[in-house]
Order: C-alpha cells, then sequence, then structure tokens
C-alpha cells in the first residue's frame, strides 16, 4: 500500500514536473523530480516496499517519457540498490546530503539510459555526449530542488506509519 | 528449498525487478513498443493528475504572474491615460491647424483668382446674431487696418457681409442675413437680375424682384452682379429655394438657402479695393466679358 502511494505521489510529481518545465524554462532545462523520490525510497523504506514503489516510479517514468518499456524501470531499481548500499556505508542524513544524492541519482538515471539506448540504438540515431551537458545541468536542478521534496515524502510516510504500543504501556 | 526462498526473497525480489525490466528493454529496445491495457489504463489514472496538477501549477504561476504584473498596472494605467488625453489634445489641436489650414489655403486661392481686388484678412472675434438686432460679426481689423465701412466681406465660399461699423482695431460686418442686409444678384445660369434680402436668421434669406418672366429653377445658384455698387462682381450668394410662380404677381416668391454658413466662419476676407469701373461697364464691353 504505502509503495502503491509512492507511486501515486510519483506520478503527481511527473505533473508537477511537467508543469513546472512548461513554465519555467520552457525546456530550456530539465528536471529529474522522481529520481529524488527513488533516492528517498532508498534512504528510508525497507528492500521490499522499496524496491517494488522504485519500480512502480520507473515504470511511470517509462510511460511518462516514452522510454522503451523497462529502461527506466531498471534504472530506478538499481539507483534504489546503490542508494541502499550507499545509506549502507554512510549516514545521510539532513537535506544537503539528500540533495546531493538526488542530484547524483538523477545523474545515474539519465547517463544509464544514454548508455542503454547507445547501446541499443541505430548508430545515427544513439544519444551523444552532447547531451551530457543537459544531464549535468538536470542533475544540479533536481538536486536543488530536491530539499522541498524531502518533506512531502515523509508526509506520505508518516500516513502509513502506526505508533508502536511500547514496553511501558 | 522454501527455507532458502524465504531467506534470500528481498535479494530475489530485488533481483527480479532489476532483471526482468531489463529483459523486457533490451526485448522491446529495437521495435516500437506499444501500449498494454496496463499501460492504458496507468496512463489513463495519470492523465486527470496530470491535468490537475497542471492546472493547479498553471493557475498559480498564472495568478502569480498576474498578481506582479497588476502591481504596477493601476500606476501605468493612469500614465498611460494621461499620455492618451495628451495625445489626444494633440490630434485635436492638429486636426484644428489642418482645419485652418484648409481654410486659409482656400481664402488665398479665392484671393489671387482675382487679381483685381485687394483683400484683407480678418479674423473673427465676436458674433452678435441674436433674434433681435442687427446680424452681426466682429473682425480683428479696424479702422487702422484700412478696414471702412460698407466694405464687402467674403469667403471662398461666397458673400458674408459688409462692413456696418468700424472702430479703431475692429469692425462690425452686417452678415447677409439680416434683415437690413441687401444684395444685388444675378442667376448664374441665365443672367436674370434679382436682390436677396436677409429674414433675421442665419440659414435663411429671402429672393426679391426676380421677375417671374425669367428662368429660374430650384437649386439655381446666386451671384453678386456688382450694380449695387457695394458687392464685387461673380461672388457667390446663395442657392434657389422653395420657389413659387404665382399667377398674378411680377415676381417669383423663394428663398434663398445662403453659400456662407456663417455660424462656423472663423476667418473672411475684407475686400478694400476693386476696380468698380470695369465692373459695372455692361458685360460686353468690360473686361471679364468671357467669364460672369
Amino acid at each position: 500500500m504505502k509503495a502503491l502511494a509512492h507511486v501515486l505521489v510519483a506520478l503527481a510529481l511527473a505533473g508537477v514536473q511537467a508543469s513546472l518545465l512548461r513554465w519555467v524554462g520552457g525546456g530550456w532545462f530539465s528536471l529529474s523530480l522522481l529520481a529524488a523520490c527513488v533516492v528517498y525510497l532508498g534512504l528510508s523504506e525497507g528492500n521490499v516496499d522499496g524496491s517494488v514503489a522504485a519500480a512502480g516510479t520507473g515504470y511511470v517514468l517509462d510511460l511518462v517519457t516514452g522510454s522503451p518499456k523497462g529502461l527506466h524501470t531498471f534504472l530506478c531499481v538499481l539507483l534504489f540498490v546503490l542508494v541502499r548500499a550507499v545509506s549502507a556505508a554512510v549516514d545521510v542524513r539532513g537535506r544537503g546530503p539528500f540533495a546531493l544524492l538526488s542530484g547524483l541519482g538523477a545523474l545515474v538515471l539519465s547517463l544509464g539510459a544514454l548508455l542503454l539506448a547507445r547501446f541499443t540504438s541505430a548508430p545515427e540515431v544513439a544519444p551523444g555526449a552532447l547531451l551530457v551537458p543537459r544531464m549535468l545541468l538536470e542533475a544540479a536542478a533536481t538536486a536543488a530542488l530536491a530539499p522541498l521534496l524531502q518533506p512531502l515524502l515523509r508526509r506520505v510516510d508518516l500516513l502509513f506509519d502506526r505508533e508502536e504500543p511500547g514496553l511501558l504501556r | 528449498m522454501f527455507a532458502l526462498l524465504r531467506r534470500y526473497r528481498e535479494l530475489i525480489l530485488v533481483s527480479v525487478l532489476l532483471l526482468v525490466p531489463l529483459g523486457v528493454f533490451f526485448a522491446n529496445a529495437r521495435r516500437p513498443s506499444e501500449r498494454t491495457r496496463l499501460d492504458r489504463a496507468v496512463v489513463w489514472l495519470t492523465t486527470p493528475i496530470e491535468r490537475a496538477v497542471g492546472w493547479t501549477v498553471t493557475g498559480a504561476l498564472q495568478a502569480w504572474s498576474g498578481y506582479v504584473g497588476l502591481r504596477h498596472a493601476q500606476e501605468r494605467a493612469v500614465e498611460m491615460s494621461r499620455e492618451v488625453n495628451l495625445l489626444r489634445m494633440e490630434k485635436q489641436q492638429l486636426l484644428a491647424d489642418r482645419a485652418e489650414a484648409e481654410r486659409l489655403r482656400r481664402l488665398l486661392s479665392f484671393s489671387e483668382q482675382s487679381s483685381d481686388r485687394t483683400y484683407l484678412g480678418a479674423r473673427i472675434i465676436g458674433v452678435k446674431l441674436g433674434p433681435t438686432g442687427l446680424q452681426l460679426v466682429t473682425l480683428d481689423r479696424g479702422a487702422v487696418d484700412g478696414v471702412d465701412r460698407m466694405m464687402p466681406v467674403v469667403v471662398a465660399d461666397g458673400v458674408v457681409g459688409r462692413v456696418h461699423s468700424v472702430s479703431g482695431r475692429t469692425a462690425d460686418v452686417l452678415v447677409l442675413t439680416d434683415r437690413n442686409s441687401s444684395v444685388a444678384v444675378r442667376v448664374e445660369r441665365t443672367r436674370a437680375r434679382a436682390n436677396v434680402r436677409g429674414l433675421g436668421k442665419p440659414d435663411a434669406a429671402h429672393l426679391e424682384y426676380a421677375l417671374r418672366s425669367e428662368d429660374m429653377i430650384e437649386g439655381d445658384l446666386l451671384v453678386t452682379s456688382g450694380t449695387d455698387g457695394v458687392f464685387p462682381r461673380g461672388v457667390p450668394v446663395g442657392r434657389v429655394k422653395d420657389l413659387q410662380k404665382h399667377a398674378h404677381g411680377l415676381f417669383y416668391e423663394a428663398r434663398v438657402t445662403p453659400a456662407v454658413d456663417v455660424t462656423r466662419l472663423e476667418e473672411v476676407l475684407v475686400v478694400t479695393a476693386w476696380e468698380r469701373a470695369a465692373e459695372i461697364m455692361p458685360a460686353a464691353l468690360g473686361p471679364g466679358a468671357s467669364t460672369p
């Protein structure tokens, strides 16, 4: 249920992102708010819920971006695993590290999509290194906006958190 | 076996979630993938959300931009309104200047047409066209400028009147439509003689002494005949209106629509000199025999 809620939040965020990019910049730069969602899942959710939600988010990303099926689903689950690995090694707290991880997550998603698309596309249509500056800009913009998402995602989590009775009751 | 699965279920799940999409991707990467029912259902589900969020975001952005835009709108509107008023005033001034220039151009053209006459331009500075008393307009030229009593006053359209009284810097002109005003005229078309007398109102005069044996129709142009010794010959006076030919009597009954609307005049010409002798000569002998 929680995973479904996160997928729905991802859907809403995809709409927000599309609207923002429509009115702000007009496409001059892009955002990857769903990468921040996946990073948050990797930092706060368990393996089962988190991976399912990440796959759902990736599936949504595939649908809304028109990518080949499975591309972002795979990349989001991969990002989730990577974030889990990072959070196991490093204690990630606060908005700054979350923003940094979100930016890196956005970069991982876009670079991963670039590599996989290059691997499977015909040479004349394969994306090239020209896109890397845009990817960096997207990562930076995502990192800048990610701290604003954190409270929203926490609030979604709180909807499903049950208060534990505690030992003293 | 089940214990193993249970033990590594998370790892297996994550691996499945990684490998299945990757397999789907490689399977579909080289051909255009079609949306399944599930895809369409999800997109159908996402569309209203995206629209709603889009409306909210765009509405907020529009409201914000509208607010920011409106913050100075009042000042801009006041400023532009002031500017529009100024421009309107300038436009009115320009139109007035243009109309004045046109009137002056016509007066100049009229004065150049008759080289045997000397004109003095004057502006109307006062109007006394009340129903009682004389029908007068006051000019800004007087005796100092060479204006004298009985001098004809004309414009390009025709006769205005004659100078009635003169002071140092101004002169009163008795307009054509005053009851005391009488001008000797000819019908331009037939050269028939008559007299035009004012009725005391600015838009009409009376035709006198037009012999009913003469050829005359409504709309005939009446011009000064020059025989009264006041007005030069050939200046338009008005057009015949309401022409009546009674069964008895010597003359026609008719009204005259003055050629000049004195209520709209601003500048006039005072004819200060003209060659009377030549003009009162018989047409066959005069220098202007070829022109009426």
